[in-house]
């Protein structure tokens, strides 16, 4: 239909009726984010805060470890990104295999309703303080895909994200400064992460 | 929805295909006739008592057969040695609408390099098919895919589950024209009980209408 | 049972009839040894795996669906996306397909800047297996970080003719979109002289190590009539010893005016997979001089191209060579400007069938290996 008509129509809310779609919608719910509190703020609050948080600030931003999850297209300009050409050692960022021990999970590429529930898994496995990336325009909002019903339209949907880079896919040096941004955001945050 | 024609969809409407009827459409479908001396005539001389329509395609012959000699004339295609199509190519699923539904082989032999498109056509309302993964064992995952899609059962497939959509979600198949791409656009606001789960983010504009469409329960299709 | 060793002394075990029980490694979405999310279940019976059951489908996103509603220009972009590391090659399959449906002839200069584009993400298509299989194989990083670099002169090269890094959508039916720049042939020329260099400097390091040999040498082998049966094509063919090549077989485009060789394994392991597609690549340099030697001047684009591109009623199955295998397109077309059914077949999808017959009887650590020589892309896997 013409887009002018198109703008003006309300887009149809999927409502879960039937036990298959119930079960989906229960897999597409949000992860409950739950924030953490550190010892030093527990222990003696307000006393030697400002500069530890400096301090902490400065050495989380600096050493950010995103968890290896390629999901697609946007996985290989991430990859080159980490290699030599546009290298992300040089700001201390090192892909990390293991959810356990790492920072930021850098959604590259599209999520679908089936993997939903693993990316939730993943959330949830990272520890505080965590950050999300959503990288490409298919994270973002859904993409070229956002008019398939078996796609999430964007991972913000399922987790919180702080940080969205477009581009379909973007390129190395538009992920690096979104990277930059997450550093930015990291150091200004330092007073409010646990 | 697509074009069609629509002289061809009020002659077929309301009536499982017959087989005369099928190779009507396949002539009506592909106006080329097939040159003597092609694939064509050495699957009639293999096969005598099978009827066989066919027609030129843009690149290889196209045979539509009926549903019943599937299994034989399939697996003469692969065991006799004039025909000897060892590579199964391709098999998909194409919805007709009320014409049906089709499978589409794409076979090649690698000794006589010869290609042939085989087509069967199935009632909408009866979707069964003999399975080739006896013949072929690289049918397995197409016909996997063709039964989640269009809702086409295979017969004799060893492990017919979903492959591609998740489990929960088999109320429906994508491909099939009656769900139509139009209107999946949904805003993905999802309501469980009394609760909404996932707002998300709410487009620039569209405040009012999520509010009005959340609010009085606009039926959207999946 | 006794076992006895070569000229070594062994210790000799009786075995008991202990009770043991199968378990279920899952290799989940979310693995650094998969390319992409891939979920495998393997049944492991000590450190042997007897039974694997690869489950696909975390990156269906409906290209096939999404095609049935776009025109004819807006499908070309999830052409792009579904093989994301061989774009050139599956937008030249879904334009001829168009072309031959719509009988529409394409100019000399247009067909050979499109076989060279091609050969050239052919290129970057197995520098990238090369990087990925060498990281699966215990290599942790040293391939990828040379295989990359590679990547990236041939990259800058498709930057500089379409604009974009990855998802050209350069491609149309009938030609190309425009033209190439002036400095094209030399620059082309300068890259194929890096990548000499860099195959070589692959080579030197991975091809007669001991230790990458031992890892892939038998492992995963499948036979010529096997392979045939459950449909396998591109490089798996080849290296099990079936000399096909749809270059070869069934010529188009203008690949029948070039010679180059087609490279055949012998006993269809890992191995020789990886060999394959190495000297696949020195083929494709071959291929990519004499078009630049033979290229002429003219037109792109026929001049009497409509805008609206409406195809006549019909369908075409259009295959192409892809560096994975046979891509194929199964057009069709009920009149009218958007497609009725576009069937998207595969390499990976048909290549990725023959993983259990492959694996099992191998070793965990086995599997890993199999997977990165089977080259798999989930894009194309789930489309």
């Amino acid at each position: 239909m013409a887009l002018e008509e198109h703008a003006k129509t309300p887009p149809a809310v999927w409502k879960p009726t039937s036990a298959g779609e119930l079960r989906e919608a229960e897999r597409l719910r949000p992860v409950e984010v739950i924030p953490g509190k550190a010892l030093y703020r527990r222990i003696l609050p307000g006393v030697i805060q400002a500069p530890a948080d400096y301090i902490l600030g400065l050495s989380r931003k600096s050493s950010v470890w995103p968890l290896t999850f390629g999901l697609a297209c946007c996985a290989i300009e991430m990859m080159s990104s980490y290699m030599s050409h546009h290298d992300l050692d040089r700001f201390g960022i090192i892909p990390w295999a293991s959810p356990r021990q790492a920072d930021v999970m850098i959604i590259s590429g599209t999520v679908t309703k089936k993997m939903a529930p693993a990316i939730k898994t993943l959330y949830e496995q990272m520890p505080n303080p965590k950050w999300v990336l959503a990288m490409g325009a298919c994270a973002t909002n859904g993409g070229p895909y956002t008019r398939y019903d078996r796609v999430v339209q964007g991972v913000d949907k399922i987790i919180p994200v702080d940080v969205y880079v477009p581009g379909c896919p973007p390129r190395p040096e538009a992920l690096i400064e979104g990277l930059i941004a997450l550093q930015n955001k990291i150091m200004a945050d330092r007073k409010a992460i646990g | 929805m697509s074009d069609i024609d629509e002289e061809k969809e009020d002659k077929l409407a309301g009536s499982a295909p017959t087989n005369g009827d099928v190779f009507k459409m396949l002539q009506e479908d592909h106006e080329a006739p097939v040159s003597p001396g092609t694939v064509a005539d050495t699957f009639k001389e293999v096969l005598p008592d099978v009827t066989f329509a066919s027609a030129q395609g843009a690149l290889d012959v196209i045979l539509m057969i009926a549903r019943e000699d599937v299994p034989r004339v399939l697996r003469a295609a692969k065991d006799d040695p004039r025909l000897d199509f060892k590579y199964l190519r391709c098999l998909s699923g194409v919805d007709h609408m009320e014409r049906g539904l089709e499978i589409v082989y794409q076979l090649y032999s690698y000794t006589h390099k010869h290609s042939v498109t085989l087509k069967v056509r199935l009632p909408q309302e009866d979707p069964h098919i003999a399975s080739v993964t006896s013949i072929w064992r690289g049918a397995d995952w197409h016909e996997r895919e063709a039964a989640e899609m269009f809702g086409i059962v295979f017969e004799g497939h060893p492990n017919l589950v979903p492959l591609l959509l998740p489990d929960d979600m088999t109320d429906h198949h994508p491909l099939r024209k009656d769900n139509p791409l139009a209107q999946i656009e949904e805003w993905q606001g999802v309501r469980l009980g009394e609760d909404v789960v996932n707002v998300g983010h709410i487009p620039a504009g569209y405040e009012e209408l999520a509010a009005k469409s959340a609010g009085d329960g606009e039926e959207g299709k999946e | 049972m006794a076992k006895r060793g070569k000229n070594r002394l062994m210790v000799v075990e009786e075995e008991r009839d202990l009770e043991t029980i199968d378990i279920n490694v899952n290799v989940g979405p979310q693995h650094p040894a998969t390319h992409g999310v891939f979920r495998m279940v393997l049944t492991v019976s000590g450190e042997k795996v007897v039974d694997v059951v690869p489950h696909i489908g975390y990156m269906h996103r409906g290209a096939e669906k999404l095609s049935e509603n776009a025109d004819y220009r807006q499908a070309l972009i999830f052409q792009d996306r579904t093989d994301y590391l061989a774009q050139f090659n599956c937008e030249m399959c879904y334009v001829m397909a168009l072309e031959k449906l719509a009988g529409i002839e394409v100019p000399e200069r247009a067909e050979y800047i499109r076989v060279i584009l091609s050969e050239l993400n052919r290129l970057t298509s197995h520098y990238m297996f090369a990087g990925a299989f060498g990281t699966d194989l215990g290599v942790y990083g040293t391939v990828y970080t040379y295989a990359f670099r590679e990547r990236e002169f041939i990259q800058e090269v498709f930057e500089e003719i379409t604009g974009d890094r990855m998802m050209y959508g350069y491609f149309r039916p009938g030609g190309v979109v425009w033209d190439v720049p002036d400095n094209f042939k030399e620059r082309v020329r300068a890259v194929c002289e890096k990548t000499r260099i860099g195959i070589n400097d692959i080579e030197r390091l991975v091809t007669g190590n001991e230790i990458f040999v031992a890892r892939s040498r038998d492992i995963g082998v499948i036979s010529g009539e096997d392979a045939i049966d459950y449909g396998l094509s591109g490089p798996m063919l080849r290296a099990s010893g079936v000399p096909v090549d749809l270059r070869r077989e069934e010529p188009y485009s203008i690949y029948d005016r070039f010679d180059f060789d087609i490279p055949v394994g012998e006993r269809g392991d890992s191995y020789d997979r990886y060999l394959v597609r190495m000297e696949e690549m020195r083929q494709s340099l071959r291929i990519i001089e004499q078009a630049l030697e033979q290229m002429p001047e003219g037109p792109i684009l026929p001049e009497k191209l409509p805008r609206r591109l409406r195809l006549p009623p019909g369908e075409v199955y259009m295959r192409t060579e892809n560096p994975r295998g046979e891509y194929g397109i199964y057009l069709v077309s009920k009149g009218g400007e958007k497609p009725y059914r576009l069937k998207i077949r595969s390499s990976c999808f048909c290549n990725l069938m023959a993983l259990k017959k492959m694996t099992v009887g191998h070793y965990v650590a086995d599997a890993v290996t199999i997977l990165g020589s089977v080259d798999i892309v989930l894009g194309e896997v789930d489309r």
